[in-house]
């Protein structure tokens, strides 16, 4: 059994949470959030006062989303220890987790173009501004099966040694659910619920981060773990193919 | 059967990981309350107009569910501890029966708001009306799939197993229970 | 039958009925007269003194883990009072 690419995989995590937030923080400034409230000249003038740094923090955004897939890939593999048979759970996680990278990539884009020409008509800017916003925020869909895959097939682990403690599947599911409230955006401008919200915006990004980093180090004590016994095992193999060698 | 006697050594309801998820929905829950309080406080005239708009005995005939339903949880657990699984099927099935009467007012006094035109977007107190009932709505239905599923372990006299199930389902709805109280107080009776 | 009178739970949920109505007659005028901000409290005392019991006694809590137990009763107490010192500096 390889762990050197499984690992690998899980480490994607830390590579991917500090580019992000170097890119959404610092460089961008998209966070905090713009207001759905903003004038389109407010919001033109942002993309063109802060040019360089929008376009270069996007691109590490963007960049770095990749490595969703193969995060993943890591949950994806502990997931197949977990789920006896075909490994449907395993199957979901493994689709709707790859589509939220593409949901993650897709804005970035969309902001991309919003700050390719920034002096565009200040309308254009701010329908691309709004664009990305909400195609950010407001897929929550994705995200809210993904997690409820993993939960449930933590909790449904039948293994003597189970692969994750039974915690993380249950916080797996209340991360689920504090992702739901995201996709009210679409009703509101302003308040706890608009995309600048505290519902919406900060307790899904603080969430999603923070996630992120229980998994990556849930992950990687798995898959230590699971190295260990494979390697345990095949020791045990080794041992009894000597044994027979012997008798006969 | 029998009452429990009391404990002297500790006893955690349920398993460990149950409380990750009933703690981190209690806070999640408590900043709603908290965040309504303070906008409530910005405009405390429009908070209060339209509360004189909701339908309070429905209000107070949900509580009463809620409140009927956790006890009918409570003594669910209590009479499958007495390794009386059937009678604890009762329970749960009356809890359940419950349950669904909540679900039921909730449809029509939504359906009286709608027609009288408040809805989601009509002003910020029907916005948090709608999200924190809406959101609770949302935990009493995954309660019912919880309560179904625990009638289902409860066909066989329990295990030790079995019993930590019931126990973490049982402190779920009794969550349930809990933000409705505290939500009828601040939706309907908080002037 | 007469079991379930017998339960400590049974006696508890005839308790928060009554704390229901009496909360639900606060709510709408007895006791405190015009004095709303009182009566309001009272609302609001008594829904986490509800909160409460169905915590420690419902939930089992009362013969939880310490641990745990702080944690629910400091749910109890920091949500009530923020509620009740949120109401207070606006009302």
């Amino acid at each position: 059994m390889n762990i050197r690419n499984e690992l690998l995989c899980i480490w994607s995590a830390v590579l991917f949470v500090i580019i992000f937030t170097i890119g959404i923080w610092p460089l961008t400034h998209f966070l905090p959030p713009h207001l759905p409230t903003a004038s389109a000249e407010e919001i033109a003038a942002l993309y063109q006062d802060r040019t360089w740094q929008i376009r270069l923090g996007l691109f590490l955004m963007m960049g770095c989303s990749g490595l969703v897939c193969a995060f993943v890939a890591a949950i994806t593999v502990a997931m197949k220890r977990m789920e006896q048979g075909a490994g449907p759970l395993t199957y979901t996680q493994l689709s709707a987790g790859s589509l939220g990278a593409v949901l993650l990539i897709i804005p970035c884009l969309v902001w991309t173009v919003a700050a390719f020409r920034p002096d565009r008509d200040p309308q254009l800017t701010l329908l691309l501004n709004d664009m990305g916003w909400i195609m950010l925020f407001m897929p929550f869909t994705t995200f809210v099966v993904q997690n409820i895959a993993i939960g449930l097939a933590i909790l449904g682990d039948r293994n003597a040694a189970p692969v994750m403690p039974r915690w993380v599947g249950f916080l797996n599911l209340w991360v689920a659910v504090l992702f739901v409230p995201g996709g009210l955006l679409t009703f509101f401008k302003k308040g706890p619920f608009a995309w600048s919200g505290v519902f919406v915006y900060w307790v899904p990004l603080v969430v999603f981060l923070g996630w992120y980093l229980v998994m990556f180090a849930m992950l990687r004590k798995s898959a230590i773990n699971a190295h260990h016994e494979s390697r345990l095992a095949a020791s045990v193999l080794a041992l009894d193919a000597i044994k027979a060698d012997q008798a006969s | 059967m029998s009452e429990h006697t009391a404990r002297r050594t500790p006893h955690l309801p349920g398993e460990t990981g149950v409380w990750v998820f009933i703690l981190g929905d209690m806070l999640m829950f408590a900043a709603f309350f908290i965040v309504f309080m303070f906008y409530r406080g910005e405009d405390v005239a429009l908070y209060a107009k339209s509360q004189l708009t909701l339908n309070q005995h429905l209000g107070a005939v949900n509580t009463f569910l809620m409140l009927s339903s956790s006890w009918c949880v409570a003594v669910a657990v209590e009479t499958a501890r007495g390794g009386r699984p059937r009678g604890a099927q009762v329970w749960l099935l009356s809890a359940m029966a419950c349950a669904v009467g909540f679900v039921v007012v909730k449809f029509f006094e939504y359906s009286e708001k709608i027609a009288a035109g408040f809805t989601l977007t009509s002003n910020d107190f029907f916005m948090y009306y709608y999200m924190l009932t809406g959101l609770h709505l949302m935990h009493v239905l995954l309660g019912l799939g919880v309560l179904n599923y625990l009638w289902f372990t409860l066909r066989a006299p329990p295990a030790a197993s079995t019993l930590r199930t019931l126990e973490s389902g049982a402190s779920f709805w009794h969550m349930v229970d809990i933000l409705w109280i505290v939500l009828f107080a601040l939706l309907y009776l908080v002037r | 039958m007469a079991g379930i009178l017998k339960l400590r739970v049974t006696w508890l949920w005839l308790f928060l009925i009554a704390a229901t109505v009496a909360s639900w007659e606060f709510g709408h005028g007895l006791g405190f007269g015009e004095n709303i901000r009182l009566s309001t409290t009272a609302v609001i005392v008594i829904a986490f003194i509800k909160a409460r019991m169905v915590i420690l006694d419902f939930m089992e809590i009362r013969h939880a883990p310490p641990g745990l137990r702080l944690l629910l009763e400091a749910w109890t107490l920091g949500v009530a009072t923020t509620l009740l010192a949120l109401y207070w500096q606006s009302a």
